[in-house]
């Protein structure tokens, strides 16, 4: 709208007002004759005012004590009644035209606010879901309608585990009611990797966080999902680039340190020679010396033992590695690595289940190497299921004394012996295109953290893998 | 006792020297161990060396450097290299310097103590030198244009490649020309060979 027209469109409904006011005046003239009755203006003004703001306010008002005096004449001013009436409503038409402005003004300025928001709500990259504290989606963005495949219609009013695939579909309920009861904080504010259900109920990873809001009396929540599936599968790229990386460097690293150390070897090694031939010439003289002949065997016995602590030193090496340890809890570890791991799976028909203690201490982990070896051993266990008609995938972790216990099982074909006595040997595989690296890494990883790792045959068929890490201790594990 | 030969060892590592020592005691020679080349070039005063078996790798002056130095004070001692190192770089480069052999670690004790006997007899019959380079020619007389081609790109310290490169053939036909060098002149190592060559003056 041209700010011509809405001159004309503020100024003119005034003045059709004020016109209409008047033919009223005039038909009911008779009834008033010479008292200035404003009260059948005030409404032009209030009308003026609200729609038009100060200037048609005033507006209003002057054609309206133009029209008292039309009809009225001088008696407008000279009666003390008219003029105490028509000087009040010379102050009131203003007065009314400033309060219409600042009511407009602010009007404005929502409308404002709204349409930026609005802009805002729809353009984020995230997609934003409102729930009530019932669990029922009060408010379902644009970007939201893209990501899970529903209408915001047909979303709005229903519950916001349709969002999430089992077992938390069944159990969000029993979240929101815990979070009300008891007020501690599992996601809100900290913000999390969960799988998200599409309609079509397919599912993905996805980057949650939630904010709470009570307006009145009703709480409200607010949810941030970010879709994972394309960073995620970048940054699995990249993650396994790096890990190959990491690993071909550290071979590279562990073959110039077997050079430096196969030099040291030779120490020990021709001290020991040179002892035992010294020894063995000894022997052959006439008269044995066999103090000298005991000296050169200890000693070179000493020197036998160094070459052991040469090669100690280098399988510490290739255990160990620049690690970065970070106290984490475990079942969320795990349901993070998890929710990467599964993506895909429900397309293959994998009935997959969680069954983590949530109270568990914390453990101090590498956590992408830890993710690593869960990601791995899930993989693993739907890649087994591939051609088995009973596909169930368990996983989850639970106390073990000191220990955390992760557990993955797959009902998938089992592990043949002659395999299962070598599982975690470097480059023993039964895959047609596997390196059989893998496991070795996670064992190697996993003993670097003091854990073991082990499998085992599914009492249903299948396979079950399982590792320990141990709780962090005490005086460092309580500090959250 | 006085009519033992001394032998002087340097290595850094003391289970080495003691072990050296050891071996060379039930031998019949006289072991006097040094930690450096620097203890060995201070301890020895004026006195007359026979034989040194020294390490290469060294902190301080390292065994080839200590070659170089004993050769440049016209020194007529033999002096036996030893090290855990061992390519064929660096025996080229202890046979150049002047060193009578070059043995890789570990070692059985007839390779030291027939080094060291072949070295004390050179430096005893120093005019025989001449038979030694004769024989050393005569093993070397067999060899194809070729072949002698590689074996002075390899007393050059030029590695295979380069020496491919240089003659214009594969590496692996290298490869193959060393291999018959070694099996013609019998020689049983890298630096064997190396002394066989240098002797010969190539």
């Amino acid at each position: 709208m041209t700010a011509q027209r809405r001159f004309w469109l503020r100024y003119g409904s005034a003045a059709v007002a004020a016109a209409v006011v008047f033919a009223l005046r005039f038909l009911l003239h008779f009834q008033f004759e010479d008292r200035t009755f404003t009260v059948i203006y005030v409404p032009v003004v209030v009308l003026a005012a609200f729609a038009g703001g100060r200037g048609p306010a005033i507006f209003a008002t002057l054609l309206c004590l133009g029209s008292s005096f039309y009809f009225l004449g001088s008696s407008l001013y000279t009666s003390p009644a008219n003029l105490i009436d028509v000087s009040f409503f010379a102050v009131m038409g203003p007065v009314l035209g400033e309060i219409g402005n600042r009511l407009l003004q602010e009007t404005e300025d929502a409308r404002y606010r709204q349409a930026q928001l609005q802009s805002i709500l729809d353009t984020v990259p995230e997609a934003m879901i409102v729930i009530d504290d019932r669990g029922i989606m009060r408010s379902f963005s644009v970007t939201a309608e893209r990501l899970f495949g529903w209408q915001a219609a047909e979303a709005i009013g229903k519950n916001v585990a349709i969002l999430m695939p089992t077992p938390y579909r069944q159990e969000h309920d029993g979240y929101l009611d815990r979070y009300r009861r008891t007020g501690e904080r599992r996601i809100i504010g900290i913000g999390r990797i969960v799988v998200g259900e599409r309609k079509d109920g397919s599912t993905f990873p996805m980057e949650l966080a939630v904010g709470e809001a009570k307006v009145g009396k009703e709480q409200f929540f607010t949810g941030f999902v970010r879709d994972l599936t394309e960073r995620r599968s970048q940054e699995r790229r990249m993650q396994e680039l790096q890990s190959e990386l990491v690993h071909v460097s550290r071979l590279t690293a562990m073959g110039e340190m077997a050079s430096s150390l196969a030099h040291e070897l030779n120490q020990p090694l021709s001290a020991i020679t040179s002892y035992l031939r010294g020894a063995a010439t000894l022997l052959k003289a006439g008269e044995i010396d066999k103090d000298r002949i005991r000296e050169a065997m200890d000693r070179s016995a000493t020197q036998a033992l160094r070459a052991g602590d040469i090669i100690k030193r280098l399988r510490e090496f290739v255990a160990k590695g620049e690690t970065e340890h970070t106290i984490e809890n475990p079942a969320i570890l795990l349901e993070e690595a998890a929710a990467l791991a599964l993506v895909g799976a429900r397309e293959q028909g994998v009935r997959v289940s969680l069954r983590s203690d949530h109270e568990l201490p914390d453990i101090v982990v590498d956590k992408i190497q830890i993710q690593q070896v869960a990601l791995n051993l899930i993989r693993n266990a739907i890649e087994a299921m591939e051609t088995t008609s009973r596909r169930e995938l368990t996983i989850g972790v639970s106390r073990q004394n000191a220990f955390a216990f992760f557990a993955v099982a797959d009902t998938g074909t089992g592990i043949a012996p002659e395999i299962a006595q070598h599982l975690f040997q470097p480059f023993v595989t039964s895959k047609a295109s596997g390196m059989g690296v893998g496991l070795s890494i996670c064992r190697t990883i996993i003993e670097a953290h003091g854990g073991r790792i082990a499998a085992r045959a599914n009492d249903g068929g299948g396979t079950v893998f399982e590792f320990t890490l141990p709780f962090a201790e005490p005086e460092t594990g309580h500090d959250r | 006792m006085t009519d033992k030969t001394i032998i002087h060892v340097i290595d850094d590592d003391g289970a080495m020297r003691d072990s050296l020592a050891f071996l060379l005691d039930v031998n019949g020679f006289q072991a006097r161990v040094y930690e450096s080349a620097n203890a060995f070039l201070g301890g020895i005063g004026n006195e007359a060396i026979n034989c040194v078996i020294s390490d290469i790798r060294m902190p301080g002056m390292n065994g080839i450097e200590l070659v170089r130095k004993l050769k440049g004070q016209g020194a007529a001692c033999a002096v036996i290299l030893i090290t855990g190192h061992g390519d064929v770089a660096l025996a080229v480069e202890a046979m150049k310097a002047g060193a009578v052999d070059f043995i890789e670690k570990p070692f059985d004790d007839e390779a030291l103590l027939g080094a060291i006997r072949a070295a004390l007899g050179t430096r005893a019959t120093s005019p025989e030198e001449s038979t030694a380079r004769k024989e050393a020619e005569a093993r070397l007389a067999e060899l194809s244009p070729r072949e002698r081609d590689v074996l002075q790109g390899l007393v050059a310290g030029k590695i295979n490649k380069v020496i491919a490169h240089d003659l214009s053939i594969s590496p692996r036909t290298v490869e193959v020309y060393r291999a018959n060098l070694m099996a013609k002149t019998g020689a049983r190592s890298m630096s064997e060979l190396m002394r066989i060559a240098l002797a010969a003056g190539l």
